[in-house]
């Protein structure tokens, strides 16, 4: 569907004569309209058709690397979490596997279970959210509600565990911070059989609506070497039919141990875009299963940590799973070296690239979101199509300015 | 008739009568507070489905019913911006226009058999038509005068829709027209009274109806012109303070006298009530009519719960294929039952 | 599972489409599944280890700094507070009684170091609480916190010693349940546990 696509320069007399002479309509969709989110698109439409779409994103930028790099290297956890505010823990555990890997240690594998069911957690609020985002950018004010408020039992599960309901910042290098609560497994359970009830309402008002396929089916169509061509990731790339997946191609965590699907799509259009999140949902729920089945006893956090502990930092860990940060947790000054790690993310990979100088701040961190590289689908996609479709699309890749932003 | 009334001499009372049938029922006082209600039960049943409240807050005891009122209030201490490029004569008046254009159909639909000599005509249906269908035009020169690009857009997909729906909107009338053989509602309901109502006799007609109007009043899933993650608020896009509320109240008047057809045309209006003089021949059948247009409103307003926008190629496609058709074959099944019938 | 193609519907598909999708928002009409949390009148139970605003024990904290060293938002700066020094005749006469046997103890410091959390710049991470050594915080489920004016809101050492108190504190308290039909439910607290 890419196709070619008229360069338009970008000063005030040029846009004025496009106007007068060849009847292209500059649009500025945003930064405050209802369709734009934290960016302002900016679109040229003939007729109804849109001949070229400029995102310009920035308005949220908030320099999370230089912040991060400015402090010591466990302080940056939580602030790498700040981007992508619905998918956290995804966040997290990539900046935490990047410092591990510069600091040559491994998890126990408890805390590598755990924080694969709290990804995954993670991964269905995300996904959820991203169908919110759909409907309510075509109209459909329920579905907006009904996936939001479904994320409502996953946010109380985290909760329970973590203390917080969004920026959990559970895991750290070494493990995690928590250890999970008893009945842990029956409330997840619980939760996941309520979101497969609602899954079927879903798919009567929302997925199989005739409404939702006029208008998803066959828009926002990317072939899957456009797809590679462009570097799309995630959800996006494997609704193009590419089957590509951090999880299954360069595992991390535990996520070796499990059995799971990638679900991939021919298509590679809206409505594909859409079908796909809803698959990986049912593939989460199979991994947070098969997790918490095979869930290893022992530490949930790095051996020679929980030996420099003090008597009560020990005391308090035994009795009720909580880990007291040491001294060397804290200051950690990993050894000169680079270090990268991806993980997927709900939206896609998440690069995270970090250099040591042997100091006890990152000498550079580089956090590489996959909004950002979703962006092509606004300048390759969009054209071409109606005006109408400009939400439609936007909301299918489940873009969110502030991740991209960084 | 009126007996009630003495002391006022009997040469004004058919005035009284008119005065009371514009000003409180089924006129202006009826249908504010219908909007009223109207406007909550959307917001309400829409919540309901969303797991929400909707408004509560205000008359926490009514579940929030003078939301609106609250809402009204707020927009009328508001400014009133004209934006600089704007038309301002077009600009500033259409608003009231639209809204007095919106309720002025509902002059010529009858709500009870003894309206005919309150406004005696046997073309009530036509006129009743024609007046519902000048509303677009404001729309559009309302749109232009904004000098707004989503204004503009807005006013342009009214203008698209209101081409490919009024065609099929005009076609279920003359099927209901050819399947009663008159104009005159007062008589279309006395038909619908001796055999069956309209929505039986002809059914299609009163889907293709039901689409049309969800296009015409702007309700989802046809809501196209206002569509805000497209257009901010289409045509409506720069009206503020009381403007916007007026701009806001349209649709749902519209909505009302849609309605108040339909229910007179398919739903064989005051049917089972009937009688002579001012309380039995149109407050007490009226009530009947009126109750089920607002049942018909809130089917449609419910709609927004369940539904996502249509995009408008879509829609215009739509509207001038399988609309168009049901519309052709309503026709021909008006013109076999009326037949078969009589 | 894998290379799914979308389905395809037939125009009799779509009006079975159509009638589903009505019914199901007709049942969600009739039967509501609502999770309002009618707020200031009731507020959630939130469990234990809920991540809520914090207070200094001083008799625990030994002023090692280490809290305001691991902050990631910079919001705890240590103060120095001048220590109540004992009463100098008093002082005297046990240093009188005891010149003899010991050599002189060293002064007391004249000044003690104390965190103090600027609440609008907590990110309520914990990382405070999870390295104090000594479990100097102790920390509370409380999350909403309202002043009428600025100046109370101004962290002060006094006030960092108590817990705020929270403006929902007399509210009714509901317990979020969730079950496999219906989701999140708010009910009384107490009456399962």
């Amino acid at each position: 569907m890419t196709q070619e696509i008229k360069t338009v320069p970008f000063t005030y007399e040029a846009l004025s004569q496009l106007e007068m002479k060849e009847g292209i309509l500059e649009l500025q969709i945003g930064p405050a309209h209802a369709g734009s989110g934290h960016m302002r698109i900016l679109a040229w439409v003939e007729g109804d058709t849109v001949v070229k779409v400029d995102p310009d994103v920035g308005f949220v930028h908030r320099g999370v690397e230089k912040l991060s790099e400015d402090r010591l290297y466990i302080k940056a956890i939580p602030i790498v979490e700040r981007p992508s505010l619905v998918d956290t823990v995804n966040a997290n555990l990539g900046y935490v596997i990047a410092l591990e890997r510069l600091l040559g240690l491994e998890p126990p594998p408890r805390a590598q279970y755990i924080r694969v069911i709290t990804a995954e957690i993670s991964r269905i609020m995300s996904h959820l959210y991203g169908i919110a985002i759909y409907g309510i950018f075509m109209g459909s004010s329920t579905v907006f509600m009904w996936a939001v408020a479904d994320r409502e039992p996953f946010i109380d599960l985290l909760q329970e565990l973590t203390g917080a309901r969004i920026t959990y910042s559970h895991i750290i290098p070494g493990g995690v911070r928590w250890d999970l609560p008893k009945g842990f497994a029956d409330k997840v359970e619980v939760a996941l059989r309520y979101l497969e009830n609602r899954m079927k309402d879903y798919e009567k008002v929302w997925i199989n609506n005739p409404v939702v396929m006029a208008r998803s089916v066959g828009v926002g169509k990317l072939s899957s070497q456009d797809a590679i061509r462009l570097g799309v990731v995630g959800p996006n790339l494997r609704a193009s039919g590419v089957k590509y997946d951090v999880r299954k191609n360069d595992p991390y965590a535990a996520y070796a141990d499990f059995d799971f699907e990638v679900p991939t799509f021919k298509e590679g259009d809206s409505y594909s875009r859409l079908l796909i999140r809803v698959e990986e949902i049912k593939q989460s729920m199979s991994i947070i299963r098969q997790a918490l089945k095979r869930l290893p006893e022992g530490k949930v956090i790095y051996e020679d940590y929980y030996k420099r502990m003090s008597p009560l930092m020990k005391e308090i860990y035994d009795k009720t799973g909580r880990v007291k940060f040491t001294l060397m947790l804290t200051s950690l000054s990993p050894p000169k070296g680079e270090a990268i790690s991806r993980v997927e993310g709900g939206r896609g990979e998440m690069f995270y690239y970090l250099v040591s100088d042997g100091g006890k701040n990152p000498y550079r961190f580089r956090l590489v979101t996959p909004s950002f590289r979703n962006l092509p689908y606004f300048t390759h996609v969009m054209p071409g199509h109606k005006l109408a479709d400009i939400p439609v699309i936007y909301g299918s890749i489940d873009y969110f300015p502030p991740e991209a932003d960084r | 008739m009126m007996t009630f009334l003495y002391f006022i001499p009997n040469s004004w009372l058919p005035l009284l009568e008119s005065a009371f049938y514009a000003l409180i029922f089924p006129g202006f006082v009826a249908i504010l507070l219908l909007a009223f209600f109207i406007i909550w039960f959307e917001r309400k049943a829409a919540a309901r489905v969303q797991m929400r409240y909707g408004p509560l807050w205000v008359s926490k005891r009514t579940g929030g019913i003078i939301q609106l009122l609250a809402d009204m209030i707020r927009f009328s201490f508001q400014e009133f911006i004209v934006p600089q490029g704007a038309d301002f004569i077009p600009f500033v008046f259409l608003p009231g226009l639209l809204l007095a254009f919106s309720v002025l159909p509902t002059v010529f639909i009858p709500i009870g058999p003894d309206y005919s000599h309150i406004f005696p005509s046997s073309y009530t249906l036509l006129l009743a038509v024609a007046f519902t269908l000048v509303i677009p035009v404001y729309l559009v020169v309302l749109g232009w005068a904004a000098d707004n690009k989503f204004s503009f857009i807005g006013a342009l997909r009214e203008a698209y829709l209101l081409i490919s729906y009024e065609v099929p909107f005009i076609l279920a009338v003359a099927s209901a027209f050819l399947l009663y053989g008159t104009l005159d509602l007062v008589k279309i309901v006395g038909i619908q009274e001796s055999t069956l109502p309209g929505i039986i006799l002809n059914p299609i007609a009163a889907i293709v109806y039901i689409i049309a109007v969800i296009r015409a009043t702007g309700r989802v899933p046809y809501d196209i012109v206002e569509a805000d993650s497209e257009l901010v608020f289409g045509p409506y896009t720069e009206y503020s303070s009381l403007m916007f509320g007026f701009v806001m109240g349209v649709p749902y008047i519209e909505l009302y006298s849609y309605s108040l057809l339909f229910s007179v045309l398919f739903l064989s209006g005051w049917a089972p009530v009937t009688g002579i003089g001012f309380l039995g021949g149109l407050i007490l059948p009226g009530i009947v009519t009126f109750v089920k247009a607002v049942i018909v409103m809130c089917f449609l307003v419910f709609l927004r719960a369940v539904y996502p926008r249509y995009k408008l190629d879509k829609a215009v496609r739509a509207g001038w294929s399988w609309v168009f058709y049901l519309a052709l074959i309503s026709l021909l099944l008006s013109a076999f039952v009326s037949r078969v019938l009589w | 599972m894998s290379d799914q193609k979308t389905p395809r519907k037939s125009a009799l598909g779509e009006v079975k489409g159509h009638i589903d999708a009505l019914a199901t928002g007709f049942k969600y009409f009739v039967d509501p599944h609502r999770m309002t949390l009618d707020y200031p009148a009731e507020a959630m139970e939130l469990p234990k280890n809920y991540r809520g605003f914090f207070r200094l024990i001083d008799e625990k904290c030994i002023g090692c700094s280490l809290c305001e060293i691991v902050c990631p938002s910079n919001a705890i700066v240590m103060m120095q507070l001048p220590v109540a020094q004992p009463p100098a005749p008093k002082a005297g006469a046990q240093g009188s009684q005891q010149a003899g046997a010991q050599p002189a103890p060293r002064p007391a410091p004249r000044v003690k170091k104390r965190p103090l959390v600027d609440w609008g710049m907590c990110i309520f991470c914990y990382f405070c609480v999870d390295v104090c050594p000594t479990e100097a915080f102790e920390p509370s489920n409380i999350h909403d916190l309202s002043y009428f004016e600025e100046s109370e809101y101004r962290p002060t050492f006094e006030g960092f010693l108590k817990l705020p108190e929270s403006p929902s504190r007399n509210s009714r308290k509901v317990v979020a349940r969730l079950d496999e039909k219906n989701g999140i439910r708010y009910e009384e607290k107490g009456d399962k546990e």
